[in-house]
């Protein structure tokens, strides 16, 4: 009896002593790929740094509005912050492949998966920078003009440019990666009917004299002195 | 000669000084004999008839303007035989006389005058226009106004004033009386029947005077003149008058009458505005006044000259175009004189050849009958040292030798210094160095006025002025029985190009006047012609 | 030498057969059919009266007008001459009348009038504007003379204002120039000026011509160029200035867009040489100058102020990125003086156009936003300047001019520090 479950035991600990030793080479291949990943995500973290430093993405991102919204959430400015994402992405890139290496297909798949879904993301933060800097634009735009239109609310209408831009800014960059599709097409109507009205500002206030004699030929004028004033104040000539 | 009733329309006059011409005598001076000698060298030169400064006995204190006896000659000059020998020379070389007839006035040493002012109850004193006071004809400007100060001048003899226009000394005649007339008609006849050919009228604006007028131009002064002219006409029909009238083109209009005054009048007004044109590097002074130039009868000629004998007149322009006149032209202050500017040619064009030559390639070919100036034609330098006008009477210069070829006489007896700096003086200006060259300004001048007497286009054609946009460019098509002439003229110092509207000829082939070159036929296109500085061309544009 | 490029055929043609002149004159226009005849006439009496031995031409470059102007431009004439003028001219007046190719505008119309002084060999040029009803056959002599005769490069029109007319200059172009440049010119943007013929070819060997500039952006351009480098400069005295009846309201945020950005953009242009430069020299005039008119001007204020306390509060977002916290404090706190007592320092004033240029300069906004936010900010200061002065005399109102430029001269120092200091540095 004795014997059968020593003899069994020595069989199992012995496979196991053998699946373990089958086992250490992938693993400490693994644990390699991820010490040199870390290594390489490092040296790259430094690197796009210093491009990020050269291409001035401060001046980029605090014209795009970023910087403030990254210090308002306590976050880090956005050249460390972007150098941070990219140590990451190497670096758990490097640790996917060291996960393959370990030789599990299923994991295997996963990680394939993984990779193919990188170049999307990328796009994504794109799409949402650009959106971010169009923003600010845009929404900046139209707050000078209302306010030299003398247009009562001026804020109000820039943070409602704004916010029709971003919404479809994160609209596109979901669709980018592929997450509620048709969201994104309601989430467009809606944006579009903004961009319309942002327009009928910028002609109101820009064409506003047009405008005004087209209204006054619809809508005779009930307060006439108030216009004459406005236009008494014109008449200085500036140069 | 040839009777030819339009002679004088088809004629290159030379105006001269027989004073200044040649002196064959050695008393200093030129005369008739001398003249007569150096006719050979006017009939080289190919002009038709020579108009002959006053040579009548005289006090010389207007060069021979104040006549004292109308129908003799200056002892100085010669003998009255002797002028006869020269007319005759002259017809033999077909060439005409036209002298001089002072009708407005005559010298105070006149015995006409002397009579009139010995005493109020002489015959002659009709003759002369008296006033008791000086305020008669108020409205009459002075005419030399560097020397005289009034119309009137005070006779001491019959302690009354007489009127003279000119000099104090060159009383009026007074034409209101028919006596004066039918003598001057007889003065006239007396010249006219020795042979001279045509009369130069002095100072014809002023023969009457009117209270409230300004005694020029006056109704009663062509009525004189329509006078002579009958007689003139009944008995000399191929003789000419020439008017000198130094009034606006309109005015003098009335000096041809009906063809029934008189044939030829000079153009004041065209001759500064020739200088003007070329100083201004712009036709506008030439075409306006060529357009404000009246229509004449067919009879009738104008006389268009650069220089004569007195100052470069500016009466007839207007206050700015004179002061540019003088600033451009008058530098030195000297060289002003009355209202003009007392120069010759070439001093004013500053010796430039190609300057005197445009001018004269104007004057051989606008409207009318070229008078030359003695001297221009070898580009003679003037002498503004001298008084009055005399800066533009001195000898002829015919070489570089002894006083200039024009006189045996010591220098110092000559009339008038001779003309003697390094630009224009004698022993580099004169007719024998520049027979010798195929290319002096004599040599061309030959040739240019060869070239105007080889058609009479140019002595009886009409006008047509073109307009090319480029401002420089003076350009004219003269016509006459078919033939045509295109004339294109560089007024400014630069090359230039100019496009011709010449559609009107489309079809005809433009040849060159003095080489006789083909040009590129007239077709629909703007023709376009370049032009060297003062460059100009003749063409003659022919059917082929 | 000239690019001929863009000249058509027949402006070339016309331009031959004028041949070198003395004085050329130019009328840019594009579709000014009711004004044009009277500066023209202006003009033909004008060069007859006074430069009538001089060879002369006058050049009417086109933009393309539907409206008739270049047929007025070539029909307009004189008939009147011997009512006028003692004479006749004595030379051919020359018209040369155009279109240019090429964008319409002012550039390529001021462009092309280089071109032709440059082709004409012009001694002296004058350029006048096709709308002025004021224009008087002596403005010709006036802008020319100086160039002509006296050897001055650049000559500047003076005109006789309104007391409040024309604040923008007086207010911020004018002393800017002063204190950048060191010249106190008066009328740095203006649409009738005299220049040499080597100031005309000396702007035409530029680059600017290539670059997208305004038309205001241009005359200020040449103003300053000619100012750096080293041409003579002086003023002439015209007259009073009227223009027609502007359009329907002014578009004073355009206005401002367009002439301040310019002025900016020279300040950059020529960075290097006003950095280095103090104090500043006044200019030598011609002509017999008048008092500024007194018309009484009659403004609501409580709207404008109105508008300003609103339009400043929600700027606030804006002014931050251009100005220093300290200066916007300062505009802030005019939002709660009483109507009567609004008033704008020259101090602050100044403090703001100059941290506007540093902003512009190291482009901390986009800058055509900068510019846009400089309109609520100049309502005040013009509101500020008016209520303060509207019971002025005439001489008060140019000692405050005065005053305004030489504190502009004073605070030139800070300029010159926000401006050199490193972009994206310490606010």
């Amino acid at each position: 009896m004795k014997d059968v479950v020593l003899r069994s035991l020595h069989e199992t600990f012995g496979k196991f002593g053998d699946m373990l030793l089958q086992f250490l080479p992938h693993l400490l291949v693994m644990l390699i790929i991820f010490v040199l990943g870390w290594f390489v995500a490092i040296i790259l973290k430094f690197v796009t740094r210093r491009i990020f430093a050269f291409v001035r993405l401060g001046k980029l991102s605090k014209d795009a509005g970023l910087s403030q919204i990254l210090s308002k959430a306590d976050l880090p400015p956005a050249g460390d912050l972007f150098s941070s994402l990219v140590f990451w992405v190497v670096w758990f890139g490097f640790l996917l492949i060291g996960v393959d290496a370990l030789g599990v297909p299923e994991l295997q798949l996963e990680v394939g998966k993984f990779f193919l879904f990188l170049p999307q993301i990328f796009v994504a933060l794109l799409v949402l920078f650009g959106g971010l800097l169009a923003a600010n634009f845009f929404s900046r735009a139209a707050l000078l003009a209302a306010v030299n239109a003398n247009l009562p609310s001026a804020r109000l209408i820039s943070g409602f440019v704004r916010f029709i831009i971003i919404l479809l800014t994160v609209a596109m960059a979901l669709e980018q990666i592929a997450l509620a599709r048709s969201t994104v097409l309601i989430t467009f109507a809606i944006a579009f009917g903004a961009i319309m009205l942002a327009l009928a500002i910028a002609f109101g206030s820009g064409g506003r004299d047009a405008a005004h004699r087209m209204l006054d030929r619809m809508f005779p004028p009930s307060e006439p002195k108030k216009e004459e004033e406005r236009a008494k104040q014109e008449e200085i000539s500036p140069l | 000669m040839q009777s030819s009733p339009l002679w004088y329309k088809d004629a290159v006059i030379y105006e001269l000084h027989v004073r200044a011409f040649y002196d064959s005598d050695g008393d200093g001076a030129g005369e008739f004999k001398g003249l007569t000698h150096k006719l050979d060298y006017l009939k080289d030169l190919g002009v038709s008839a020579v108009w002959l400064l006053p040579f009548y006995p005289s006090p010389w204190r207007d060069d021979g303007y104040d006549i004292s006896d109308y129908t003799g000659i200056h002892p100085a000059y010669g003998t009255l035989d002797d002028f006869k020998e020269f007319l005759e020379e002259a017809h033999r070389r077909d060439v005409r006389v036209i002298t001089e007839l002072v009708l407005n006035h005559t010298s105070d040493q006149h015995p006409w005058f002397q009579q009139a002012r010995g005493s109020r109850d002489n015959p002659k004193r009709d003759w002369y226009v008296w006033s008791e006071t000086p305020d008669r004809y108020k409205d009459a400007r002075i005419i030399f106004t560097d020397t005289e100060q009034s119309n009137w001048a005070w006779d001491m003899s019959s302690k009354s004033y007489y009127w003279h226009r000119f000099f104090s000394h060159q009383p009026d005649l007074n034409y209101d009386n028919p006596a004066v007339r039918e003598e001057m008609w007889k003065v006239m006849k007396f010249w006219l029947d020795m042979g001279v050919d045509g009369l130069r009228l002095d100072a014809v604006p002023y023969l009457v005077e009117r209270d409230g007028t300004s005694c020029e131009n006056l109704p009663e002064t062509h009525d004189v003149l329509k006078f002579l002219r009958q007689r003139l006409d009944e008995n000399f029909p191929d003789k000419m008058f020439l008017a000198e009238a130094n009034q606006w083109p309109q005015d003098v209009r009335a000096y041809f009458g009906n063809a029934d005054e008189c044939h030829m009048a000079f153009h004041f007004p065209l001759m500064p505005r020739m200088f003007m044109a070329i100083k201004l590097e712009d036709r506008k002074p030439l075409v306006d006044v060529l357009q404000r130039t009246p229509a004449i009868p067919a009879a009738c000629q104008w006389g268009i000259f650069l220089r004569n004998h007195d100052e470069l007149t500016l009466e007839m322009v207007t206050m700015d175009e004179r002061d540019y006149m003088y600033d451009e032209f008058a530098k030195d202050a000297r060289a002003k004189l009355n209202i003009g500017i007392r120069r010759r040619l070439a001093p004013l064009m500053e010796s430039d050849r190609r300057r005197i030559e445009l001018l004269n390639g104007l004057l051989m070919s606008l409207p009318g009958t070229p008078i030359i100036y003695y001297g221009d034609e070898i580009g003679m330098g003037d002498n503004i040292y001298l008084g009055d006008r005399n800066g533009v009477r001195t000898p002829m210069q015919w070489n570089g030798g002894w006083n200039a070829g024009f006189s045996g006489a010591d220098p110092e007896r000559l009339y008038s210094a001779l003309i003697s700096n390094p630009l224009y003086g004698y022993q580099v200006v004169n007719v024998e160095s520049q027979r010798r060259s195929e290319h002096s300004l004599l040599s061309w001048m030959k040739q240019l006025i060869r070239v105007r007497k080889s058609t009479r286009v140019f002595s009886r054609g009409t006008m047509e002025m073109l307009h090319p946009l480029n401002h420089r460019v003076l350009a004219y098509v003269r016509e006459f029985e078919g033939e045509k002439i295109l004339v294109v003229s560089n007024l400014s110092s630069q090359t230039q190009a100019a496009e011709l509207d010449l559609r009107h000829w489309k079809g005809t082939v433009p040849i060159e006047m003095f080489g006789g070159n083909p040009f590129p036929r007239i077709g629909d296109l703007p023709y376009l012609l370049t032009l060297g500085p003062y460059h100009f061309y003749w063409f003659r544009l022919r059917q082929l | 030498m000239a690019e001929t490029a863009q000249l058509s055929d027949e402006f070339i043609r016309q331009l031959s057969a004028v041949g070198e002149v003395d004085v050329l004159v130019g009328i840019p226009t594009f579709n000014n059919k009711d004004t044009i005849e009277r500066v023209v006439r202006a003009v033909q009496i004008g060069l007859t009266k006074y430069f009538h031995r001089d060879r002369c031409v006058l050049i009417n470059p086109d933009g393309g007008s539907t409206d008739g102007t270049p047929e007025i431009f070539k029909n307009a004439s004189v008939s009147d001459f011997e009512i006028m003028l003692t004479s006749n001219p004595l030379r051919t007046f020359h018209r040369v009348s155009a279109p240019y190719h090429g964008i319409p505008g002012k550039e390529t119309a001021l462009r092309t009038m280089f071109v032709a002084a440059d082709l004409l060999r012009a001694k002296a040029c004058a350029i006048l504007s096709p709308t002025s009803l004021s224009v008087t056959p002596e403005w010709v002599e006036s802008l020319v003379r100086p160039a002509y005769r006296e050897n001055f490069d650049f000559v500047a029109p003076l005109y006789q204002r309104q007391k409040f007319d024309g604040l923008l200059l007086k207010g911020l172009l004018s002393p800017v120039v002063r204190s950048t440049y060191g010249v106190r010119i008066r009328e740095p943007i203006a649409s009738d000026l005299g220049l040499s013929g080597k100031l005309a070819r000396h702007f035409l060997e530029q680059n600017i011509w290539d670059q997208d500039m305004t038309a205001f952006g241009l005359e200020i351009w040449m103003t300053t160029t000619a100012i750096v480098n080293g041409f003579k400069i002086s003023e002439s005295f015209l007259g009073p200035r009227i223009q027609p009846v502007p359009q329907f309201g002014q578009d004073l945020p355009g206005t401002i867009r367009q002439v301040v950005g310019a002025l900016f953009k020279c300040l950059e242009m020529h960075e290097s040489y006003w950095l280095s430069r103090t104090g500043s020299e006044s200019l030598p005039t011609f002509g017999f100058q008048y008092d500024i008119a007194l018309e009484p001007l009659k403004l609501s204020t409580k709207t404008i102020l109105d508008n300003f306390r609103s339009n400043i509060d929600q700027l606030v977002p804006v002014l931050e990125s251009i100005l220093t916290p300290a200066t916007l404090v300062d505009i802030r706190k005019m939002i709660d003086l009483p109507d009567k007592q609004f008033r704008c320092s020259d101090e602050l004033w100044v403090k703001t156009i100059y941290e506007f240029a540093a902003a512009y300069h190291h482009s901390a906004i986009n800058r055509d936003h900068l510019l846009q936010a400089l309109t609520p900010l100049y309502r005040a200061r013009v509101t500020s300047f008016i209520l303060e002065n509207t019971k002025a005399p005439a001489a008060k109102l140019e000692q405050r001019v005065e005053e305004l430029g030489q504190e502009f001269e004073r605070q030139k120092p800070y300029l010159i520090d926000r401006w050199s200091a490193k972009a994206g540095g310490e606010r």
